[in-house]
Formats: structure tokens, sequence, C-alpha cells
């Protein structure tokens, strides 16, 4: 037995931590998805009934974010930590780096995963704090669902993506979600050491099915709202 | 008939050059007409040599010993590439065919901070051999043992630990690794006894250590690039880094695992 | 430099046991002194080189619980040139069931030298060939295995047995990471200090002992001293003396060679094996040679062609009747499978004849046309691809299509420091191992038998011969010798003024060390090489004397005493200028021919070696006079009391 502190200062603990959280996020990022995907519906009463369910779990739903909350800390601390230790362990750069192609899964992506991280931790600010934290039922934004008022979240959403630039800063975190997802699955799993040469070319295979699919579930949606909403694309 | 024999080509050089450990560094250009094409790298850097020697000026430290692949010695990052462009070749296995007539070649040495560079393109690899010291053996001592065949080992097994030993300890996965990670190297030993029955007894105390040193010299951190596995000369797969990974976890959480570790452990 | 020789005065005593030959090894461990286990912390013991000798004997001198300090001329010891060697290592395990025995593997051992090994250092070396199998698997050597799990074993040149245990084609490397990987335990221990980076210059004698060493720290330039009880060399072979070798860049003669000029009887310099598989020189640029396995004779034929104007030629277009497949003609029942020694000498004499093929014309052509069109592609594939590819790469040809070229090459050496049956130099508290003794292997090597050697000199043998010589000097060596003792300070100002020497000359003339290095290599390969002559021998000391003086006066050397690998090959070129002038004089006083050394005036009416053992049945020991001087032979006469001396015969 090692002390846990000593685990997880290890390059290889920190690994173990990033890979499990980012699993679990890759995880949430799922559900979230099929959640949104009420976003489709008509009009706003799928998605407001499930917001209000959520908000109906009380100290749960907190329980939930907190915990959340927790591991998207925890996978951004250790990327920066393990991104240091590895600047530390080449202080000198070569002149002019090129991959040797074969097996390697070297590519801008995989290299900058700390850069798309940083997009992607910007754009969850921004997110929660125009999603979770935006308009509430307070400023009127509420609407009759069941015969019941709940928070119209709807409108929060719909108002914000038919304005094409935020179309556009959505779409384009989503794609920098992919790139960071297309290396980050495979390498959850090899970071934990769940792998063996049977699985590990279809994991990776699975990845890039799961970036692209995460990544164009989550920026069809401001696309679909823009141009089924505002009166510029379909009216 | 041997016709690309007599054929020649021009070379420009562009070799790091540095005085020693802590003195500033700087390249260098060079140029050399009238290399055979079918001289080695190194051949090529010989002839430079004597070339230089004959300027009155100092000449290219660089290291070699066997130049046939199998000792480890020779270290040459070229034109960005851990023993330049070839797969699955040392750089005393690089042939100047693999180069244009008249391309600008770029040298230089291993680049890591556990890695200090002794002069020019000669780097320090020592830090290799303190991870090999912290548990990279099976503890047998010399003196009369069992037969040999007394322990069976199927054959898969045997030539899976095989692949991991092949390892020659050139330090081409750290050179390459964006992260100067030593993962590759490190897990190679650490899943060859892992495999074999002859390394079980002291399998957690093994990666404990191992992978305790390889933090300690200041390698960076694995992530899962597979640049290693590229550019290394034996392919040695990141299978055994998954490997490696499930036995510091596994030797981490074991309650039987008491480290008696040394200084750095801390008790168990 | 002026050297002081301690001369050598006494009568070679070998110090073998008495007793029946498969008694003697165990009668020397029963009558052996011990050294008690407080008292082994005491002593210290210096290992020069980690090969699997020196690197095998660190560590089991380590484990007794000695101090031991361990050196080695690169920055790890994994990297000695024990790493290169493929093949395999041979132990009378009798796993087959094939009826070997430790007798049998003795017998062929004996035979294969061409009856000129010490028959109870040869028995012993056979009796401990199945320990280290067993100490190599308990250290997690991956071996190949059958589907039984258990070990495989393949047949060596040389035996009429499968004996040979092997790492695919990595076996040396395999062997020699279980010997590194069980030194660097003992690093982790403390009991083991390791010196990398580290060229052993000179051994210090106190009192008619070897106390220490003085080295010169390649890495920084510094000049050390380093006192110890006991000192091992295990430095490995001088096959670099031909310049071009299969050795690698940096192995050498140097720390054989001062302890030889310090007073250490030289062993049969001339004994040197030439491997006839190797891939041929292809420019003057070249600096190494690289080895083709002898496997490759199995399938392949060898021919060159039988009109001197068809050498150019594409060969597929000489026709079958014009090609001269000569080891067929003149071995019928051996073919292409003659021993190393006779195919090697076989392709010298075509080539002499101008009938070589190649650039350079000094290359036969090993052709697999005839194979692949019986077996098909796809099986000589199966069989040799890996080599078939290395050619390739090295070559840029296409051994599927065009024949290889191949022509011999040095590749190991017999001769080495003279050492008695506890591998004890002529100077006491000196011992040498591995290669760098003049060996087991007589006048010949079999395949497959240097890693034996190597691991049973380092586990097997020195643990113990070590302790008895502690043991014995005791109260002598209980008296620790500190760095501080004139002996180091006078030792270490020779070395120092050595260096200084090179460095002063370079800065005036105009022959690199490589180039002079390079000229030598031709003299002794042309020489003292597959064939020699009184003329030609005489030829090469005078050439060899030119080329001293050249070294001494016109060497041109750039950079500083600090890292500097020129200033390594300088000091190396000075040590193997002298070591040839002793191999071209050992090689004129053997007038017989015998194993790797093959005299022309000394051959049957069939131009085969024709043996003398009447009248060199010994081992020529040589002691230095100095350089440029004439060496001074002693003899140790070679006793066959188990085996009955007979004449090798491959027609």
């Amino acid at each position: 037995m090692v002390p846990l502190t000593r685990l997880f200062s290890s390059t290889l603990g920190r690994k173990y931590l990033m890979g499990a959280s980012g699993m679990a996020l890759v995880l949430f990022l799922v559900v979230h998805l099929l959640g949104n995907l009420t976003l489709y519906a008509p009009n706003g009463d799928l998605l407001n009934t499930y917001a209000a369910r959520l908000q109906g779990l009380g100290i749960g739903l907190i329980a939930l974010e907190v915990g959340l909350a927790l591991t998207i800390l925890l996978h951004i601390i250790t990327a920066f930590q393990v991104t240091y230790t590895s600047k530390l362990a080449r202080p000198i750069g070569y002149d002019s780096p090129k991959t040797k192609g074969g097996p390697s899964k070297s590519t801008a992506g995989s290299r900058n995963m700390i850069l798309t991280g940083i997009v992607l931790g910007v754009f969850l600010v921004v997110h929660i704090l125009q999603f979770r934290f935006g308009p509430s039922m307070e400023e009127g934004y509420t609407t009759t669902v069941n015969g019941a008022m709940v928070h119209d979240l709807y409108r929060v959403v719909v108002e914000a993506f038919v304005q094409p630039l935020w179309v556009a800063f959505y779409v384009g975190c989503m794609v920098f979600l992919g790139f960071h997802l297309r290396h980050g699955y495979w390498s959850a799993f090899q970071s934990l050491g769940i792998i063996n040469p049977r699985w590990s070319k279809p994991i990776h295979t699975l990845g890039l099915l799961i970036a692209l699919l995460l990544a164009f579930g989550f920026l069809f949606i401001p696309i679909f709202i823009y141009f089924t909403q505002s009166g510029g694309g379909n009216p | 008939m041997s016709a690309s024999n007599s054929k020649t080509m021009n070379v420009r050089l562009k070799i790091w050059r540095q005085e020693g450990p802590s003195a500033p560094g700087a390249f260098e250009e060079y140029s050399l007409s009238g290399i055979l094409v079918d001289m080695s790298f190194l051949e090529m850097l010989d002839t430079l040599n004597e070339k230089l020697i004959h300027e009155g000026k100092r000449p290219v430290e660089f290291e070699s010993d066997c130049r046939e692949g199998i000792c480890g010695t020779c270290s040459l990052m070229v034109q960005g590439q851990a023993h330049g462009p070839v797969r699955g070749a040392t750089t005393c296995q690089l042939y100047m065919r693999s180069f244009q007539d008249g391309e600008l070649i770029t040298i230089e040495p291993w680049r890591a901070k556990a890695f200090p560079i002794l002069r020019d393109l000669i780097t320090d690899r020592r830090a290799f051999d303190r991870i090999q010291m912290a548990g990279g053996y099976t503890g047998a001592k010399t003196g009369p043992h069992a037969d040999a065949n007394a322990i069976l080992i199927p054959k898969d097994i045997a030539d899976r630990a095989m692949d991991a030993a092949a390892c020659i300890g050139c330090g081409a996965c750290v050179a390459a690794c964006p992260n100067a990670s030593a993962s590759l190297f490190t897990s190679a030993k650490v899943t060859q006894f892992a495999l074999l029955p002859q390394g079980h007894a002291d399998r957690k105390r093994r990666v404990i250590r191992m992978v305790d040193q390889m933090d300690k010299e200041g390698f960076g951190s694995c992530s899962n690039l597979q640049e290693c596995e590229a550019a290394c000369p034996k392919k040695i797969s990141i299978q055994n880094i998954a490997i490696m990974k499930q036995e510091y976890l596994k030797a981490a959480i074991s309650a039987d695992f008491r480290a008696g570790l040394g200084s750095a452990d801390g008790g168990a | 430099m002026s050297i002081e020789n301690i001369p050598f005065l006494g009568k070679l005593d070998s110090g073998v046991p008495a007793g029946p030959l498969e008694k003697k090894w165990d009668s020397y461990k029963a009558n052996m002194k011990l050294v008690n286990p407080a008292n082994k912390r005491k002593y210290s013991v210096i290992v020069v080189g980690t090969g699997l000798a020196g690197g095998a004997a660190a560590a089991s001198l380590a484990e007794l619980g000695y101090n031991v300090k361990s050196f080695c001329t690169h920055d790890s010891a994994r990297r000695a040139h024990s790493i290169a060697a493929q093949g395999g290592i041979n132990a009378a395990k009798s796993y087959p069931n094939d009826g070997d025995s430790a007798w049998r593997l003795f017998y062929d051992t004996i035979k294969g030298g061409d009856y000129r090994a010490r028959e109870a250092n040869v028995y012993r070396l056979a009796q401990n060939s199945t320990s280290i199998i067993d100490q190599c698997v308990a250290q997690g050597v991956p071996f190949a295995r059958e589907y039984s799990g258990e070990l495989a074993n393949r047949s060596f040149g040389g035996a009429q047995v499968s004996r040979t245990f092997y790492a695919r084609g990595q076996t040396g490397q395999q062997l020699l990471l279980g010997a590194y990987s069980a030194l660097m335990k003992e690093v982790d221990k403390g009991k083991v200090t390791l010196y990398p980076y580290r060229e052993m210059l000179d051994v210090v004698m106190v009192d008619g002992k070897a106390r220490g060493i003085i080295t010169r720290n390649l890495s920084t330039g510094e000049i050390e001293r380093h006192a110890a009880d006991a000192v091992v060399l295990a430095t490995g072979g001088y096959g670099r003396v031909y310049f071009l070798s299969t050795n690698a860049m940096n192995s050498n003669v140097t720390a054989i060679w001062r302890a030889h000029k310090r007073g250490a009887l030289f062993g049969n310099p001339c004994y040197v094996q030439i491997h006839p598989t190797c891939i041929p020189v292809s420019g003057n640029h070249q600096a190494k040679l690289t080895l083709m396995s002898e496997s490759l004779r199995n399938d392949g034929r060898v021919w060159v062609p039988k009109k001197k104007e068809d050498c150019k030629k594409d060969p597929s277009l000489i026709p079958e009747e014009d090609r001269d497949y000569y080891l067929e003609r003149k071995y019928p029942s051996f073919g292409n499978l003659a021993p190393r020694d006779i195919s090697s000498r076989a392709a010298k004499e075509c080539c002499d004849e101008g009938r070589g093929v190649g650039e350079s014309g000094l290359a036969v052509y090993l052709d697999f046309r005839d194979a692949i069109k019986r077996d098909g592609e796809p099986a000589i594939r199966e069989r040799y691809g890996n080599l078939f590819d290395m050619y390739h790469e090295i070559t840029n040809e296409n051994p599927y299509k065009t024949p290889m070229r191949i022509y011999p090459a040095v590749h190991y050496t017999m001769g080495g420091l003279w050492v008695d049956y506890s591998l004890q130099t002529t100077l006491p508290g000196l011992f040498a191992a591995g290669e760098a003794n003049f060996s087991d292997h007589g006048a010949n090597r079999l395949g497959a038998s240097a890693l034996m050697q190597g691991l049973s000199d380092g586990y097997f043998v020195l643990p113990f011969t070590v302790t008895n010589y502690l043991g014995t000097h005791a109260t002598e060596l209980l008296k620790k010798v500190d760095t501080q003792h004139p002996a180091f300070e006078s030792a270490e100002k020779e070395v120092r003024a050595g260096i200084q020497k090179i460095l002063e000359v370079g800065k005036k003339g105009s022959r690199t060390p490589t180039e002079i290095f390079r000229d030598l290599g031709k003299v002794v390969w042309e020489k003292i090489g597959m064939a020699r002559s009184e003329k030609g021998l005489n030829e090469a000391i005078a050439e060899i004397k030119k080329l001293q003086n050249d070294f001494d006066t016109n060497l041109k050397l750039t950079g500083d005493d600090k890292l500097n690998k020129n200033l390594e090959t300088a000091g190396r070129v000075a040590d193997f200028l002298e070591l040839a002038h002793l191999m071209a004089q050992d090689a004129l006083d053997r007038k017989e021919s015998c194993g790797g050394h093959f005299r022309l005036e000394s051959q049957t009416p069939d131009g085969e070696a024709q043996r003398n053992d009447d009248e060199y049945a010994y081992v020529a020991a040589w002691e230095y006079k100095g350089r440029g001087k004439d060496s001074i032979v002693h003899k140790e006469p070679l006793v066959y009391e188990n085996v009955k001396l007979s004449v090798r015969s491959y027609k």
C-alpha cells in the first residue's frame, strides 16, 4: 500500500486522475447531449419539463453539480500539473521536431490537449453563466407546462441562438471538443491501463466516433435553432 | 551489381555544438561534398570529423559503438526525428541514401532535462541506469538454482517478454516524446518481469520503485501520443505502458504490500 | 612513456589441481581458502569491464559481500560489446536427449580449438555450462521456448548435438542485460560502485601485488586513482587491431595491454578468428563491418566467376558453366558448410587470384537463386527474412534477386592475457576473464562458446578464485593501501605524461589517429590475417615500426584533454601499434598452422593446415620488453591426458 498522496502525485497517479475524470466527463457529456435532444422538440415544452424535473431533484441536483464541478476541477488541475512537469522535462526544445509516423498518434490535436482544454474551460464558464445562471424566473422567463409554471429555459436558449455570433461561438467550441475527445477518449483507457492489444484499435476508433457524435450532436443544436427560430433562415 | 556504390552527393549540415554541460550551445553549419550515397550516416560524420581535424578545428563529439543497432549508444536527433527518418532503425543503421543531394540536415542531441548534454551531441543517459537500479531485476543471486526447465513458461508469454526485453536503452523514446517521458523504457522492463514468473515475487516493489525513480529523474508524463513507439528502433509497443499502469495501480493499492522502499518511501 | 615492467622470473605454473579431470574443479573448491563473512566487507575488488564476464563477476563478488568498484568506458554498463552476440550460448544440458554431456562439450571445444587449449580449464567450462542456463533463467532471461513451455535448443557449427540456447538473434543482449540487472541490483544495495565513462590506463602494483588502477574519466578528462585488494580485467578482445572488424568502435586492447606492459604475460596473441560471412568493405570511409549469420550457408551457394573478366559483370548474366562453386569443388563432403577458417581462407584465395567480385574485388557471391527455385521465396524469407532485410538495408541490394556479396572479417580473438587455472595473470592479484584472457578456446573458438566462457568466468569461477586469493594473502591485504601511495603517484604521472605527449605531438603533425589506425589495420589484415608467411610477417614488423614512428612524430589531433573521442582513439592506437608487433612476432615464432593461425609454410600437400604437435603444443606467453623491442616468449606446455590429438579433415 502506498499513501494516496504519493500515489496521486506520481506521473502515473496524475494520469489515473486525468483518465478517470475524463471518462466521467465523457459520460456526463453523453447524458447532457441526450437531455439536449429535447431542444429538437417543436415548442420548448419538452426541454422545460426536463429542466423542471432536474430542478425538482433539489439537494440531489446540487450534489450532482458539485460532483461535476469537482471532476472538472480535478481534470483541469491535473492537466496543468502534467503540462508543467512535461515543460520542465524538456527545457530546450528541438529546432524543428517532426513525428515519425507509423503508430504515432501525435497530431496537432493530440499534442495540444492543453490548448483545446483551455478553450473548453473558457467555454464552460461562458456556457454556465449563460444558461445555468442566465435570465431567471424572477426576470419573467416563465412558461406553463401541463398547468404548472416553470422556468422558460427554452426562451433563454432561443434568444441566444438566434444570434449568429453565439451560434458561431458554440459551433467553434464544439469543434475543439471534438479534437479534445478524439485523443482524450482513447487516452483515458491507456492512462488507466485498461487496454490490451485486441481492444486498443477498436477503442481508438470508437474514440473517433464518440468525438464526432458528441461534437456534431452538440453543434447542430445551435444551428438547428438558428435556422428554425430566427427569421433569417427558414421563415 | 552495385550500381549505386560510387554515386556521391553533397550535404549541408546544421549541427548543435556545445562545449560542456553548462556552456551555452548553438548550431553551426558545415558542407560536405563527395559523400557516397551508400555511406552510413555516422560514417558521413566520421568524414566530417577527419576534415575538421585537418582544418585544425575541434571535431563534433558524438557517440557510437556497435554500429549495428544493438548497443543503444548512438543517439542523434536527425531532421527533428529520433534516429532520423527511418523507422525501426538506430542512427548507425541510417544511410545517406535516405537524404536528398544538397539537403540541409539538422543534427541535435537528445533533449531532456534528465539527459544533460556533456558535449556537442553526447548526452548523459545515466538516469536510465538509476531507473534500472530501482528494481529492474529479479533478485536472483549467483549460485545454484532450480533446473532451467523446472519453470515452464508458455511460448507466447516468453515471446511477449522478449518483445519487451528487446529494449536497447538508447533513449529515443524520451527524445521523441513531446513530454520527454521515460514511460516506454521503464514499462518495457516492468512488463518483462511482470510477464515472467521469475519476476513475480518482487513485482510490486519493482514497479513502485522504478516509477518513483523515473519521476525523480525529472522525466515528463506520458500523454499517450505513441510517438515513442514510432521512434523506438526496436518498435517496442506502448502496450507495455498500459501494463505498467496496471502494475503500478495494483501495487499501490495492494494491502499486502508493505513497502520497504528506501528513504524516499516514508514507510508502509 | 617509461613504464616499469616487472620482469617475469618464475616458471609458468598453470596451477591445475591434481586428480582426475572431472574432479579438478571440485578439488579446487574443496581446498580453497575462504574469507569469513565479516571479513568480506573489509575487501574491495576492482572489476574493469561490464560485459558478460565483468558484469557477472562484479555482481557475484558483490553478492558475496566484497566491495566492488565496476568500471566501463560507456555511459552505461549495459552497452558492453557482449551485447552484439547473436547466435546463442552452448550448454551441456542434453535436454533434446541426444547424447550430450560435459565430456562431449569439453571434447568438441578442445578439438574445435585444434588442440591448443588447456584441458582442465575447458572441462571446467563444460561443467559450468549447465549452471549458467539455470542462473540466467532465474534472472528472467527470455530464452526461446517450445509450446510445451520448455527451453528450445538449436544446433550450431562444430557440434553434432543441439546444445545451443538462444533468445531470438539477440542472445548476447539478453544475457548481458541479465548480468547488468544483477549488477544494478548490487549497485542499489551499495555493494557495487559504478564508474562509467572510465578507461583504465594502468594497473598499480604495490609490493608485487595489483592494488589499484589509474583511469581517465572520458566525459571530463580527469585522471583518477582507485585502490583495491584485487583487480579483475574483463575488457574484451583486441580484434579492432585490424581496424575493420565486427567489433564495436570502442573495443580496444588498452586495459590488457597496459597490464601487459606492467608485466602480465600475453598468451597466444596471433590466434584470431576470422568469420567467413560478413558484408564486404564498401569503401575507405568504413569503420566497422557487419556479420551475417553463418546459418545462411545452409541454403546459399558460395561462388566466384571462373574468368577474371566476368568479375564486374551482372552475376545473373554469368552462365552456370562459368561459375566456380569453389567450396563444393574443394570440399565435396562439407561443401558450403566447411568450417569458418577453411571457408575464409578459400574466399581469400579466390580474390587473390583476381576472381573477387564487387567494386573492390574483395568479395564472393553467396547465392540463393537455387534455394529460391527449390523451396520458393516465402520459405527462404521465413528462414532468413531478417538477415536479408539487414543486408538490403546496408547494401541497398535485394538478395532475393541478386546474390549477396560476402567476405571474411575479424570478429574474435582467442589470445589475451595469460592466466592460470584460477584466471590469475602472472601479476599477483590481477585476474583476467572472458575474451580478455587467452581463453579456453585454444587456436579456434566454436560458435556459441564465447558467451558461455564469459559467464562461466564471471559467475562461477572468479567468485571462488578471487576469494581464494584474498584468503591466502589476508595478512598482507588487510593492510590497506591508499591512493597516496608512491606507486599510485608514479603511475598517474606516467599516464599523464603519455596523454600530454600525444596532445603535444598532435599539434604539429599531419595524420589523424584514424588515418594511422586504418593503415595499421591494412598491414595487420594483409600480413597477420588469414594466411601468414615468414616474409609477410617480417614485412609487417617493418611497416608497423614505420607506423609507430609516424604516430610518435606526425600525429594530428585537435581538441582538448576533456571529452575528446579522437584523443581516446589515439591512446588506443598507440597500444594497437605495439600489440600488432607482438602478434607478428608470435605468428612468426609459431611455425605451424593451427586453428585461426595459418602459416603458408606449414600446409599439407592439398593446402590444408598442418599442425606440429611435437614442437608447438604449448601456450606462447610473451613478456614485454619495451616499445619497438622484441618480446620474450615463455612456454606453457600443453599436456593432454584425456584426449588424443588428431587431425581435422573436411574433404
